[in-house]
């Protein structure tokens, strides 16, 4: 009998921590508020907000809300997804809300999917999209349903 | 005493799918090991130290490395460090070596490189969890997902087609199908390539790198320790690492590797590279999805802002242009965990010794580039700059 | 001012210029990078210099303890490595001080950083029975790992033995621990802040073969940095607090070769060698006036005393009370430093600080020796 591999299993569940700021930020998505922080040193805008600025070495200080309205920077579309992954396909896009130094990863909903060759059309550069709040909201990313051309 | 660092010995193992691959993890381990000690001559009781990588979601063991290195014949007394920062981890061996040797503590350190994507069912969702989680994992973005960012922004600011993202996929399956360690040798068109099935866009499947099983390892040694070792030595001129922010949000432009460019000038002012297309003989990027090649040799310096396409284009990175690049095949060939990662420098260092397999030699080849990069988003960048030392 | 003048048998004199650690506790209610930033920048405003001075930063911790693959990308920038060189090793925080400080006698770097980041992702009631499971889970998987080896199954395998052959009974195993974790009870860094007797040693929750909880490490959780810097640099700095004169690092065998029960501070011999011959010191149990060793259980304080050639001689043996009275995981090797140079401050002279990872026990562990002496 040739026995060549053996099964090793792993079987792991982590309560990760969420801290202050990443809590805050979800309290705010409850209440339909995208919050930000900025640098006290370099003014730059976090969304999601960040407990230091990794550029000037500070903790952030001053918080504020943002407008759930933004530009579609960077996108793509899977094709293929991944065990344990959502459904494909899906596009996800790197959106810079107004304000915001950084950009914020989400889900783009109601393009048509049907084509690959037709889908860059459908998010030219400067494209506005906004937010879609999840009818239940318990404090994740995922409050934010996904994001819509304006 | 500080001392400089040389590469004096390689191993490499021939690669394979996991399906096809009859030797465990660790025999694979063995024979990259006992390859390189045999090609540099050194005898395994004249080793002071080992570095090894693990990326412990990915390969089912925790620190597996504690395992493996007592059971490599070489004794039970080498002292053991093992890093892990998930897609730099082979890069990264490298400079850890180095420092150990260079700091005067170590004189002949081996660097071993294991096939990390052995075994590994829920490799993909395993991956995933080096995702930000809580805010950006959520969003069902794999790696696929996240280094299609970079092509899709590229495209949209210097037009590039999914025709044009292919060549470095081509040229890159030209190079395998003469690495006799490659594991897809298969030669492609761009039509292949374009054809193939749709992944993250604009990747096809045909651009993004396999899952394969390989080990390497390379031996390190101070300037004394290279002495009466067989190999013509390789200096590690100069190396350093780089680091984004771990949200793909903290990044500013897609279309630009914008950090590799940062720590690229860092690695030339260190070595006093001027002209980097020039005094460069040969180069492997680490480039696992083809649109990242074009966009990595513009960061690199050896082509405008959207140059990179046309650079591959126009043969220069072929075998014999002026400046070949991934002669091995890259990890769009070959991508075998943190063995994948360290490749790049076993393969220049190869090149720069004259002991590549002659199909794939440069000849003359007398500075070379090598480079790693990995994690979310590809935070991490990883570059060295290494030189044939002549012997007197 | 600074008024270094290092011993000159030291090879490579490197002054620790910070030291910081975030509040130990049973669970930091933090994220991962957070914790390393608190920490990262206090040690930098101690030694007085920005981030961007750094040449390196290394951080240690797990990505298994972390929940996370490649755990280091989150804390990565926390760590200073936005935009700069960093990498980080999955062991014990004393190698990446290690690091370090051989990349700053490399000469590649003027200011390097050494992080420990040690939160594990599992609220408390569950935490041993998490962190034993990731220990089974990090010895070998074939052999090893079906018969439910972990850290306190070897930890116990090696106590039952050190009483079973006559050496100490469990009485003495107990008056040992009770005054470890006595004598950290009152100190800053204390996981177990009460003083203890050995019956209550004896009386605590059995884990183990003979060894009892108040026999085992008390685990905490936290953040620990350290910034190193070469002697031309720190001769501007703030005010160096010691001077790290010696390092060694060695890893011990695994499982089939018994050395872990027979030998089970090998690792910390060969650490301690290296360490000497750096700093120069040819006589320890003279020469060194304090030692912060990382003993895991009672049985193992003696064989370790005796590796780090400190079995004989007046050395202080852990004044902070040790791995029973406090234990950040994989950043205790940066406690063990922190605690070494307070105790130079305070008295000078040299002292040595030890420390090991207890992912796997006292198998294949890889023990970090560091010297150092007061300013």
């Amino acid at each position: 009998m040739t026995i060549t591999t053996q099964r090793v299993h792993w079987d792991l569940n982590y309560d990760v921590h969420l801290g202050a700021t990443w809590g805050r930020f979800m309290a705010g998505l409850t209440e339909r508020k995208i919050l930000a922080n900025r640098c006290p040193d370099c003014s730059r805008v976090f969304v999601p907000p960040q407990a230091y600025c990794e550029s000037c070495f500070v903790r952030t200080g001053d918080w504020l809300e943002l407008p759930s309205e933004g530009v579609v920077e960077a996108f793509t579309v899977a094709w293929q997804s991944f065990r344990g992954g959502p459904t494909p396909p899906y596009a996800i896009a790197g959106i810079r809300l107004e304000g915001a130094s950084t950009l914020l990863m989400h889900y783009v909903r109601g393009l048509d999917l049907s084509d690959p060759s037709n889908v860059r059309e459908q998010l030219p550069p400067g494209t506005r999209v906004r937010a879609v709040w999840a009818e239940e909201r318990t404090g994740q990313i995922l409050d934010i349903a996904y994001f819509e051309k304006v | 005493m500080a001392t400089r660092a040389l590469i004096a010995g390689a191993g490499i193992t021939p690669a394979t799918s996991p399906r096809k691959q009859r030797s465990s993890s660790l025999e694979l381990v063995q024979e990259a090991v006992w390859a390189a000690l045999e090609h540099s001559g050194a005898a395994p009781s004249s080793l002071d130290g080992i570095v090894i990588g693990n990326i412990d979601g990915f390969e089912g063991t925790v620190l597996g490395a504690k395992h493996v290195v007592r059971r490599l014949g070489l004794g039970t007394e080498l002292p053991v460090s093992i890093l892990n920062t998930g897609g730099t981890t082979g890069g990264n061996l490298i400079q850890v070596a180095a420092r150990q040797v260079r700091s005067g503590d170590r004189h002949r350190v081996l660097c071993v490189g294991g096939p990390t994507f052995f075994g590994a069912e829920d490799l993909q969702s395993a991956i995933n969890t080096n995702s930000p989680m809580v805010v950006e994992q959520p969003l069902g973005m794999g790696a696929y997902h996240m280094g299609a960012f970079y092509p899709s922004a590229y495209a949209e600011r210097f037009g590039a087609t999914v025709e044009d993202f292919a060549v470095s996929a081509v040229q890159d399956h030209e190079h395998a199908s003469r690495n006799p360690y490659a594991h897809l040798r298969n030669t492609l068109t761009v039509e292949d390539v374009v054809s193939a099935k749709p992944l993250s866009s604009p990747m096809t499947m045909a651009m993004v790198c396999p899952v394969s099983t390989s080990a390497n390892a390379l031996l390190v040694t101070s300037e004394s320790g290279a002495a009466g070792l067989r190999p013509v030595p390789v200096l590690i001129r100069a190396m350093a690492t780089s680091s984004d922010p771990y949200l793909g949000g903290g990044k500013n432009d897609f279309a630009v590797m914008e950090n590799l460019a940062i720590l690229a000038r860092k690695v030339y002012q260190l070595a006093d590279v001027r002209n980097p297309r020039e005094e460069i003989d040969v180069v492997e990027v680490f480039s696992p999805y083809a649109p990242m090649q074009p966009m990595q040799l513009e960061a690199l310096g050896f082509a405008p802002p959207g140059g990179g396409i046309d650079l591959i284009r126009s043969g220069a990175t072929r075998i014999d242009g002026d400046l070949p690049v991934n002669l091995s095949g890259g990890p769009l060939c070959t991508n075998a965990g943190v063995a994948g990662e360290l490749a790049p420098y076993v393969y220049v260092a190869l090149q720069l010794m004259g002991d590549a397999p002659e199909v794939m030699q440069v000849p003359g080849a007398r500075r070379g580039l090598a480079h790693g990069t990995g994690g979310t988003f590809f935070q991490f960048e990883n570059l060295a700059i290494l030189e044939r030392q002549e012997r007197a | 001012m600074t008024r270094l003048n290092p011993s000159a048998a030291a090879q490579d004199p490197i002054p620790v210029l910070g030291l910081a650690a975030t509040p130990l506790v049973p669970e930091s209610n933090a994220v991962l990078d957070e914790l390393v930033f608190d920490a990262v920048f206090q040690a930098l405003r101690e030694a007085g210099i920005r981030k961007h001075e750094l040449g390196l930063s290394v951080t240690a911790s797990l990505d298994i303890y972390d929940g996370r693959s490649i755990s280091c990308g989150l804390t990565n920038a926390a760590s200073g490595g936005y935009l700069a060189q960093s990498y980080r090793i999955e062991g014990d925080a004393g190698q990446a001080i290690i690091a370090a400080a051989q990349t700053i006698a490399a000469g590649d770097a003027d200011l390097a950083l050494a992080v420990g980041v040690y939160n594990p992702e599992v609220s408390a009631p569950d935490r041993r029975a998490f962190l034993q499971q990731i220990s089974n889970y990090a010895f070998e998987p074939h052999f090893d790992r079906p018969v439910g080896l972990s850290a306190e199954t070897v930890l116990g395998l090696h106590a039952g033995h050190v009483v079973d052959s006559g050496e100490l009974s469990e009485e003495q195993l107990a008056e040992i621990a009770a005054a470890a974790i006595t004598r950290g009870s009152a100190r800053a860094h204390a996981a177990r802040r009460s003083p203890v007797s050995p019956g209550e040693v004896l009386a605590s929750a059995p884990v183990n073969g003979v060894l009892r909880e108040l026999m085992l490490p008390a685990e905490c959780t936290g953040a620990i940095a350290v910034v190193l810097g070469s002697l031309a640099r720190a001769r501007r700095a703030l005010r160096p607090r010691a001077v790290l004169t010696g390092w060694g690092q060695a890893t011990s065998d695994t499982t089939a070769s018994g050395q872990w029960l027979h030998n089970p501070a090998v690792a910390a011999r060969r650490a301690a060698q290296e360490a000497y011959r750096r700093a120069g010191v040819t006589e320890p149990g003279e020469q060194i006036a304090a030692v912060e060793l990382t003993a895991a259980t009672p049985a193992l304080l003696a064989p370790t005393l005796d590796a780090l050639g400190l079995a004989k001689g007046g050395v202080e043996v852990a004044p902070s009370g040790g791995a029973l009275s406090s234990f950040p995981g994989v950043a205790n090797g940066a406690l063990r430093l922190l605690e070494a140079v307070r105790w130079v401050e305070e008295r000078g002279g040299q002292a040595v600080a030890h420390s090991t990872d207890l992912l796997t026990g006292t198998v294949a562990d890889t023990a970090t020796v560091l010297v150092v002496e007061g300013v």
